[in-house]
């Protein structure tokens, strides 16, 4: 059980990883931190796409290295997502510039206050 | 063998650049490039359509790396299909926006960036590649709804992007588990290899559920529809009818791609619960989106959650999983897109020209803005599925299709659908056609009205929500009315161009 | 019999869809709009009766515009059936046509324009009904009839108007959904939808159980439009429409296309012969006999006329159900031919209660007290209706009735023959009244109505006890604001003929009240008393009812009938 753990210790980190994003995202009401919670759930997806190529004993995919490689398709997706990633976190934090010059808040709770006041 | 498929993804993004780039040298010059990209669009997109209906799908292999290593471009019956319908939908919205719209250059850069985001995922037979474009079209989606003025539309879009990037998420990490699985990308090859791993497969199964789960956040099944009241409401009039138009219903048609390309019937056959969730995420949305509806008091609020509601027949019809039900499917998409983005456009040419946003505003409407009444009506009947218009074609093939497969539940629900539709639209056409317009009535009822409008502008003042009504808009409205019940008309011949495809998928 | 391929049933159709366009463009001229509405009704009715000699001698005319689904066509066909309700809409909406011209007018009514203008659309669906080739046509033209009736139900713009307009829109709809569902069965297990006369073949090797679902289904879909029990209460609630509505619609074209729906399903879905089997024939028609019997028990108690009226209807629509349900050939007939007889009788006395309603604002029975003074000729066409419908030979209400009759003892339903005996007193028992009164009474010297006064079942002690140390019963009722308006049901409401205006300029202000004079000003019986936009359909339509009821075999409905019932049983009646 425990080496079967053990041996599995990264999907456990990957999943603490959703756990810990999900919870900032719905249990937060600051924006901010639940764009952070959105970027460590996003890590975590990155994580487990890398942890899915590692191959026990193997090199980097490099025509120099000997074989068996890992396997690089992976890498090269997350690369790709994590650009997506950054686009993401940067369009969600200009919305947060322009909601707190709205509201003069980041907090959720407030802003609904002020809303239901105008 | 042509390079159209890749050129039709290419075009609205070449546009997108020219767009941008020609907004430095001169402001406003943005919607005339746009016009211009849109029309290449859609000669693009009718060219392409007349070779995919065939027996084969039209394919094209990116940058010479061959499939299941490369990325390759399936262009089938049903891409077709949503290919045209966006770039006909963004044309005709063009159309509304030129005096209606925003008007920056930004703004149709985005524009024409999120077309090239739609058209990506409908044309991509690749997992990974369908993912980006998804994230694409959701950058553009939220940059759009955040064009609105004021707070509110920046608040709507970023609980937009949060969700809509939570649901993109779950998509990826689906992607991941076939991809531990299987070891590819390719929608064909991973069709041979997770039949060969086994459906029973944990991985496979949890590969499928989170694939599902994620098309269902952007979807806007019940209960994760939440990011779609606010995104409607608070973007401009041009953006809620096109996102409401296009966005979702190119999920639908990525959730039937993944569940017929991908997983094919034989793993819905062989796994009952993930049907029983497909069935069970159709009538959940489909009644609770209704009731939903009708306890709205704002015009677009209670058309998003309409959408909540008819996108619940469409995941019925791909959890029948038969051809009727597919076509059905097919005709509901187009014809959805359609009428509901005729009705979000209807409803801000009322609001350009009598700043009504609310349902008690919609008050002898018909004595104001007849034009717009009498599309409203049209459009509000289709949806309700009156003959001959499209709504009623598409829900005769999907209830047809749950009889068929005897999924007796589904079939109750999707009929009784007309009835639900029926309890919110009459609500507005009562009120435009059969009340005293609220300004004679009471002094309290036109003070809302601009309380109303005032909201959505921001409160800068009472006659802020008038707005120019330019033969454009009035235009473009008609045309949505007609193509409600004209496409009703011509539907037959779609479904038989459609079958080839069709079978393919259910092979 | 041969098929004829023709434009003629879509023109049928077509023509008042297209008129709606000018009948819109000329709406501040209303000489011309009109014009076009009667235009559009000559046309239409020229248009259907050009047919009825082919349909005589056999042919079908058909309009095929291809397929709409996969195995189902979009295709009109002017058979015999689609002929008889054809032909009877389109002779009635010409008819009311003029009546409404003097209708409207008279009351000086808002939205004209699209008043007209809906009514032609109306017309369009009724039609396009009567043609429909298969259930999913029908279905559709069923669905574009609720939508374009729908404005003229709600046409008064009070709430209660709105209130019984979205209560017509549920109910229809409803039914859609069931009649919907049922197509889908339909095609499910056949394959088809297409009427055939004796019924789809394949529907009797289906699984029963399926089949009596099916034809469940598609009953209580037309059934609510054919203002079946329980769910009737629809058609009373949109009396609140004008009466030119009240009498072609919600008496000739809209009910019947629900009965006309299930005598399709009945003879052309089913056949009568399965039906049989099935044993739904004996639960349809107990339905029917359960309905025309408690509708005319209502129908006794109601004082405001057009509600009465509307009960008869619902009354009168089941004889036509029971007829069909009875499966006998010579029900069959009678239940056709009710279908025009009905029509003639019914929409002569919604013309006479909206003549009366034009000319004096009587809407309650218990005000007419001595109007046949007043309105001789019309309240003599509603006598002479009111006859007919009673089933009083040489009026087209009894060859009906006796076809009826006959089917049912041949078919050995005796439970029905007394249904239908018990109803055609209940009938004399709720018109004869309406004569008695018009004729026979003054205002001032009228007999109690007890029936219609006293509290169902009668009272139990003494009403005007109040053990809470008292307050008068009638302040009770200051809820009813808001209902007292011109058409409204409100028992309570004022300025209705010359006993309430007595009373009101009594108490309120005897300058505008009428003079102290409890009469009927008195006109003679030579079109003095209305306009004769409104007296000639009126006599128009009491005289048809005359001569469907003196030579029957001379009018084109009976021969059209007999077609029928031959082309389905093989007998001819």
């Amino acid at each position: 059980m425990i080496e079967a753990l053990a041996d599995r210790v990264y999907y456990l980190a990957v999943f603490l990883l959703l756990g810990v994003g999900t919870y900032m995202l719905i249990g937060n009401a600051n924006l901010v931190k639940k764009v952070i919670g959105m970027n460590i759930f996003q890590t975590g997806i990155f994580l487990f796409f890398i942890t899915a190529a590692y191959i026990d004993g193997a090199s980097p995919p490099l025509l120099s290295a000997p074989g068996p490689y890992v396997s690089p398709l992976p890498h090269v997706l997350i690369l790709t997502a994590i650009v997506v990633g950054v686009s993401l976190t940067a369009v969600a934090l200009g919305l947060i510039v322009r909601i707190y010059s709205e509201y003069g808040t980041l907090d959720e709770d407030a802003i609904a206050k002020v809303i239901a006041d105008e | 063998m042509s390079d159209l498929p890749a050129l039709v993804v290419a075009a609205p993004i070449v546009g997108s650049i020219a767009v941008l780039l020609a907004g430095v040298l001169r402001a406003r010059t943005g919607w005339p490039l746009a016009v211009v990209a849109a029309l290449v669009q859609v000669g693009g997109a009718v060219t392409l359509a007349s070779r995919a209906f065939g027996e084969e799908p039209v394919r094209y292999v990116v940058g010479g790396f061959r499939a299941p290593f490369g990325i390759e471009l399936v262009v089938d019956g049903l891409s077709a299909t949503m290919v045209v319908l966006v770039a006909v939908v963004a044309l005709g919205v063009l159309g509304y926006a030129r005096v209606a719209g925003p008007r920056s250059n930004s703004f149709y850069a985005v524009y024409l960036l999120l077309v090239a985001g739609l058209t990506g995922m409908s044309v991509t037979g690749d997992v990974f590649n369908m993912y980006v474009f998804l994230e694409i079209t959701g950058l553009a989606a939220y940059a759009l709804v955040a064009s609105g003025e004021g707070g509110r539309s920046a608040l709507a879009a970023l609980k937009y992007l949060i969700v809509g990037t939570v649901g993109a998420s779950l998509f990826l990490l689906g992607i991941g588990y076939a991809y531990v699985a299987t070891g590819t990308l390719n929608m064909a090859d991973l069709s041979t290899q997770l039949a060969a791993v086994g459906y029973n497969s944990p991985l496979v199964q949890a590969a499928f559920g989170l694939l599902v789960a994620g098309l269902f956040v952007k979807v806007a099944v019940f209960p994760v529809h939440t990011w779609q009241p606010a995104a409607y409401a608070g973007a401009p009039d041009s953006v809620s009818a096109l996102i409401s138009a296009l966005v979702s219903t190119v999920a639908a048609y990525a959730l039937i791609r993944i569940v017929f390309t991908v997983f094919t019937v034989e793993f819905l056959l062989a796994t009952p619960f993930a049907r029983t969730v497909l069935v069970a995420g159709a009538v959940v949305s489909i009644v609770v989106g209704s009731a939903l509806a009708v306890t709205q008091t704002e015009i677009k609020r209670m058309l998003a959650y309409s959408s909540v509601s008819q996108f619940g027949l469409v995941v019925g019809a791909i959890a029948v999983a038969n051809g009727t039900a597919l076509t059905g499917a097919a005709i509901h998409l187009v014809g959805h897109a359609v009428m509901k983005g005729g009705l979000f456009l209807t409803s801000g040419l009322v609001a350009n020209a009598t700043g009504v946003r609310t349902i008690d505003g919609y008050e002898g409407l018909a004595e104001r803005l007849p034009v717009g009444a009498g599309a409203f009506s049209v459009l509000a009947l289709g949806m309700v599925g009156v003959p001959p218009a499209v709504g009623f074609v598409g829900k005769w093939y999907i209830a047809l299709g749950a009889v068929e497969a005897e999924t007796w539940p589904l079939a109750v629900v999707i009929l009784l659908s007309t009835l639900l539709t029926l309890a919110y639209f009459v609500r507005i056409l009562e009120r435009m056609y059969f009340r005293e317009p609220a300004e004679a009535s009471a002094a309290v009822e036109t003070t809302e009205q601009r309380a109303a409008a005032g909201l959505v502008t921001d409160g800068t003042g009472t006659d802020a929500g008038l707005g120019p009504v330019s033969m454009g808009m009035r235009a473009t409205v008609l045309v949505a009315a007609v193509l409600a019940v004209a496409l009703g008309l011509a539907v037959f011949e779609y479904g038989a161009l459609l079958q080839p495809t069709i079978e393919r998928l259910l092979a | 019999m041969t098929e004829i391929a023709s434009i003629r049933p879509v023109a049928a159709v077509l023509v008042s869809a297209v008129a709606i366009v000018p009948i819109l463009a000329s709406r501040g001229r209303p000489t011309l709009r009109e014009g076009w509405t009667v235009l559009a009704a000559v046309t239409k009715l020229g248009i259907v009766a050009s047919m009825v000699p082919g349909v005589l001698a056999g042919d079908v005319y058909v309009t095929d515009f291809g397929a709409f689904v996969p195995g189902i066509r979009f295709a009109l066909r002017a058979d015999p059936l689609g002929i008889l309700f054809g032909l009877l809409a389109s002779l009635l909406w010409l008819v009311t046509s003029f009546y409404s011209i003097g209708y409207m007018r008279g009351l000086n009514e808002h939205a004209q324009t699209r008043y007209f203008a809906a009514f032609a659309g109306s017309l369009a669906a009724a039609v396009g009904v009567a043609f429909a080739s298969n259930l999913v046509v029908l279905f559709v033209f069923y669905e574009l009839l609720t939508v374009a009736t729908y404005p003229l139900v709600a046409h008064d713009e009070t709430d209660e108007a709105r209130a019984a307009g979205r209560k017509y829109l549920t109910y229809t709809f409803g039914g859609g959904v069931a009649a919907l569902a049922g197509s889908v069965l339909v095609f499910w297990l056949t394959g088809t939808t297409a009427f055939t006369p004796g019924g789809i073949a394949d529907l009797a090797t289906a699984d029963p159980l399926f089949a009596r679902a099916t034809f469940a289904l598609l009953i209580t879909g037309f059934g609510v439009k054919a203002a079946l029990m329980p769910v009737h209460s629809w058609l009373p609630d949109a009396m609140v429409a004008p009466t030119p509505v009240s009498g072609l619609l919600h008496a000739v074209a809209v009910v019947k296309s629900g009965v006309f729906g299930i005598a399709r399903v009945v003879l052309d879905v089913f056949g009568p012969g399965l039906v049989g089997d099935l044993g739904m024939g004996a639960v349809l028609g107990a339905l029917a006999a359960l309905t025309l019997t408690v509708a005319s028990v209502i129908a006794l108690r109601q004082d405001n006329l057009k509600r009465r009226l509307a009960y008869s209807t619902v009354s009168q629509l089941s004889y036509i159900v029971l007829g069909l349900a009875v499966l006998n050939p010579m029900s069959l007939a009678g239940g056709l031919l009710h279908i025009p007889a009905h029509a003639f009788m019914k929409l002569t006395l919604f013309f006479c209660a909206g003549a009366v309603h034009v000319e004096t604002h009587t809407d309650d029975i218990s005000n007419m007290a001595g109007i046949g003074d007043r309105m001789p000729l019309t309240m003599g066409a509603f006598g002479v209706a009111a006859l007919g419908m009673a089933g009083i030979p040489l009026v087209a209400g009894f060859v009906s009735k006796y076809y009826l009759l006959v089917g049912t003892v041949t078919a050995g339903d005796l439970a029905f023959t007394g249904a239908l005996l018990l109803s055609g007193i209940l009938n004399i028992a709720y018109f004869w009244p309406v004569v008695y009164t018009a004729f026979f009474e003054t205002p001032d010297e009228s007999d109690p109505k007890p029936v219609v006064e006293n509290v169902l079942g009668g009272r139990f002690g003494d009403p005007e006890a109040a053990t809470d140390g008292g307050h008068d019963p009638d302040e009770g009722h200051d809820s009813d604001h808001g209902e007292t308006d011109d058409h409204g049901f409100a028992p309570d409401h004022e300025g209705q003929g010359v006993q309430d205006e007595r009373e009101a300029s009594e108490h309120i202000d005897p300058e505008h009240g009428p003079d102290e004079r409890a009469e009927w000003e008195h006109r003679a019986p030579n079109g003095d008393e209305s306009t004769w936009f409104m007296l000639g359909p009126i006599l128009f339509a009491a005289a048809g009812s005359v001569v469907l009821g003196v030579v029957p075999d001379t009018a084109v409905f009976l021969r059209v009938v007999r077609l029928i019932v031959a082309g389905v049983t093989g007998v001819s009646v």
